[in-house]
């Protein structure tokens, strides 16, 4: 018996032991679940069934309805009509202790652990082994590690959590709930911040688990993952549930159609722009992170820069606007020689950064969205020391309304926003600042398909008007289909360079991967 | 394009929640002079409203300059240490001969360099504003003790003794300078851009860094107001008690942190206004005057001011919880 298996049954004593399901019978059923939050419906009467042992992915846009569904099933929030069946008995999944008791579990996006206590202490945080009251910290660091190899993992359980990338927290996160005991676990978008490896990793474990009987919701915006990896799918539109299929009875156009009635030719629109004249050129430039890189970016042209994360693509960017200071090579702006050794000089130059991180680098959460939208030009909105009023609620007025950012008022906070009208704020704070090379780095991780299109098509904007963008991304059909010239970056530098859609999709996999 | 994903249950702006929350302590202010005006006589007396708005007068002027500091999720614990030291420096420079206006703007130049000295500690040393500022309040204290050798210097200057005592147009003059520096305070805060990096800054400074905010000098700029507005309050208090002593104002740091604090300001940073932390001082000032008049034991005072700024802090969070 493998360790992990050993572990998880330190639980198996519990209550939840008495309903079993045979495999493949249904484990979970919604019958006409609903939630309202006063007159919005957030989620119509739905009816659901998941099976024990299967992986059920779930796909929809934001604001379809998803994250109201964890939120159900996890006891986060009470229903407002519906009912729910657990192993055919009705239940009430009023709370998340009640959830957890019966074995449901959930992994979020965001890591929810103790970046200051080691791996095992998280792996076995508020479950601790114990002997006469004091802690087996040896004992838990064996076990643990233990279960990371067993998982092939290659992490150290004594390792410090927040010494480890992200990807490897959300490894231990996964492994601490595959620990518990748990018989149903939703994953709500894991991959967003993986490595193709780690990814790889955490699907070996996904896979393992649905062996050993435990039922999986994966939810993600990646068809190529839930294609992957998922046995049945269904599909949220606009709070309705469309659809269940079975993974091999459909494919990923029928999914489009049923999310947002659209085909994948109109998702990637890609404006035909004349190229001109270069707008930056780089030569050798080398930083913190990446090396010896050079490109040119011109006007009217989409360059992509593909990689893994840690390839060197933020840094090479984050150098290029500034933040990082570059260590040699040389900038050409425009065809003039130039040091940018801080932001505001990228700025000046006409250089527009829209960070990997929305949370980290790109919004004040906790602000209103009319700030975050005018803080690189409340100088330009200021007379002397005083800001024009009018002239402040205007721009932001009118990045709101061109972006059809979804808000009542410019004054509600950016935190309120879901994950895509966010990206529109942060794309909204460059397009008044009127800049003539735009850096997005990421711009759709965590967006729905439908503003993936609308930033999409905003690009073709941004080219028409002569701007030149960058396009860093870790998704490949994005930079595949709409970069005029594509990098691929590898370890800190750049390997290899294609022309619009020249080179296959292995290919440039291949490159970045450097087999 | 008609990409109707469900439009998110985003709240209903919230630009009365300031407002509001002014109107809030505005009317505990009002209810607690309306309450001493029933309870006691003395309390609508002349003498009594004066002596009020002289005590409020210096906690106010601290609280809006921490304000400033709290708003980039900061914190200034040297303010009270400021206080003592500068009324020390202006007494020296007095007893030495040197005009009382040059006097001032040495002091108050003195305060903006402590506020340097806290932004280069913060900034380049990559020390905490909590550690920093805490580590000059000890300083501070013990170099004002070591000019004045422990004693006190007396001041001798009877136009700069009596300015206290002044009234102008029936008001005290002490009150009048909560005025003048909570205009230009406003104006900075809530209508210009730096006042806006503040907030930025304090919200996620990263994010404004990126935004081509020089975060650097908004942090420098935050710890200067707030140490010259202690070096001011210094100037006042030495007028006040026409006397240069390192060791007054002791724990009036904490006096100036509770009344932004329950002026509204969020010690998380990104939250805060000019009004709010000159009511909050107003409200202790009132209960601090309340209790004298009514006879109230001192060590009650303290208990009191201590369950208050629970009670509003309380109340301001669960308002912030439903309105989100």
């Amino acid at each position: 018996m493998s360790s992990l298996e050993e572990l998880s049954h330190r639980h198996d004593d519990q209550a939840k032991r008495a309903d079993t399901v045979p495999r493949g019978a249904a484990i979970l059923e919604l019958r006409g679940l609903q939630k309202k939050y006063g007159l919005v419906e957030a989620l119509k009467p739905a009816t659901v069934t998941f099976l024990a042992g299967e992986i059920h992915a779930i796909v929809g846009e934001n604001g379809a309805g998803k994250s109201t569904l964890i939120k159900l099933l996890t006891g986060v929030i009470t229903r407002t009509a519906g009912e729910v069946f657990w192993c055919g008995k009705p239940v009430q999944l009023a709370t998340p202790t009640e959830a957890i008791s019966r074995g449901i579990n959930a992994v979020h996006q965001e890591v929810v652990l103790c970046a200051h206590l080691s791996v095992a202490a998280n792996m076995f945080l508020g479950d601790e082994m114990n002997r006469y009251g004091m802690m087996r910290k040896g004992a838990m660091e064996k076990a643990a590690q233990a279960v990371l190899d067993d998982l092939g993992f290659q992490l150290p359980a004594a390792a410090l959590l927040g010494s480890l990338t992200i990807g490897q927290q959300q490894l231990v996160a996964t492994a601490k709930a595959a620990m518990r005991g748990i018989r149903f676990l939703i994953f709500d978008e894991p991959t967003a911040y993986l490595t193709r490896q780690e990814s790889a990793q955490l699907f070996r474990l996904i896979r393992r688990l649905r062996d050993q009987g435990v039922t999986i919701v994966y939810i993600s915006h990646r068809m190529e993952e839930v294609f992957e990896l998922a046995d049945r799918v269904s599909v949220l539109r606009d709070g309705t549930h469309v659809g269940t299929r079975l993974i091999g009875e459909t494919n990923e156009t029928e999914l489009i159609a049923l999310m947002i009635n659209r085909t994948i030719e109109q998702i990637y629109h890609k404006e035909k722009v004349a190229i001109g004249k270069p707008i930056v050129e780089t030569k050798s430039l080398s930083g913190p992170g990446f090396e010896d890189v050079s490109l040119t970016v011109r006007s009217g042209e989409i360059v992509g820069l593909y990689g893994l994360i840690g390839a060197g693509r933020s840094e090479f960017a984050l150098g290029l606007y500034g933040r990082q200071p570059v260590k040699s090579g040389e900038i050409y702006w425009e065809g003039q020689k130039v040091e940018i050794p801080h932001e505001r000089k990228a700025m000046d130059l006409g250089i527009a950064l829209a960070p990997e991180s929305r949370r980290d680098q790109g919004l004040c959460l906790n602000l209103p969205i009319g700030l975050n939208i005018n803080l690189p030009v409340f100088k330009r909105l200021s007379s002397g020391l005083v800001i024009r009023k009018g002239d402040e609620a205007e721009n932001a007025e009118r990045q709101i309304r061109d972006l059809r950012i979804k808000t009542p008022s410019r004054r509600v906070l950016a935190s309120a926003m879901s994950g895509g009208n966010q990206q529109k704020i942060v794309i909204g704070k460059w397009l008044s600042h009127g800049a003539k090379l735009f850096i997005f780095d990421e711009p759709t991780v965590g967006v729905d398909v439908g503003t993936k299109a609308e930033i999409y098509r905003l690009f073709g904007e941004l080219l028409k008007r002569g701007a030149g963008i960058i396009l860093i991304s870790s998704y490949l059909p994005e930079v595949y289909e709409l970069s005029d010239r594509l990098h691929v970056f590898r370890g800190g530098r750049l390997v290899a360079s294609h022309d619009h859609r020249a080179g296959t999709h292995e290919d440039v996999l291949t490159q970045a991967i450097g087999i | 394009m008609s990409v109707d994903t469900t439009t998110e249950s985003a709240p209903a702006p919230k630009r009365g929640r300031n407002i509001l929350l002014g109107l809030t302590l505005f009317g505990l202010l009002a209810a607690l002079w309306l309450a001493l005006g029933l309870s006691t006589n003395a309390f609508w007396t002349p003498g009594n409203i004066s002596n009020l708005l002289r005590q409020g007068a210096m906690t106010a002027i601290l609280a809006v300059g921490q304000t400033f500091v709290i708003i980039t999720a900061g914190i200034d614990l040297s303010v009270g240490a400021i206080v003592g030291f500068t009324s020390v420096i202006v007494a020296w420079l007095l007893q030495a001969g040197v005009p009382l206006w040059a006097s001032i703007i040495l002091t108050l130049l003195m305060g903006v360099a402590i506020g340097a000295f806290h932004g280069f500690g913060i900034v380049r040393m990559g020390l905490p504003p909590f550690i920093i500022t805490l580590a000059t309040l000890t300083s501070l204290r013990g170099i004002g003790l070591l000019i004045t050798n422990g004693s006190t210097i007396s001041i001798n200057h009877e136009g700069f003794t009596n300015f206290s005592r002044t009234d102008f147009l029936g008001v005290p003059s002490l009150f009048w300078m909560v005025i003048l520096v909570a205009i230009p305070a406003f104006v900075f805060l809530h209508l210009s851009r730096f006042g806006r990096y503040l907030f930025a800054v304090g919200s996620n400074s990263e994010a404004a860094r990126l935004s081509g905010v020089n975060v650097n000098r908004t942090i420098y700029l935050a710890y200067i107001l707030s140490a010259t507005c202690a070096a001011f309050v210094g100037l006042l208090l030495a007028s006040r008690i026409g006397i240069g002593n390192a060791t007054q104002a002791e724990g009036w740091e904490l006096q100036a942190i509770a009344s932004s604090v329950i002026g509204g300001t969020s010690l998380f940073g990104a939250v805060g206004s000019v009004h709010g932390p000159l009511l909050g001082a107003f409200i202790l000032a009132t209960i601090n005057n309340g209790a004298n008049l009514l006879n109230v034991n001192s060590f009650w005072q303290r208990i009191i001011t201590g369950l208050l700024i629970i009670v509003i802090v309380y109340f301001d969070q669960l308002r912030r919880r439903g309105s989100r």
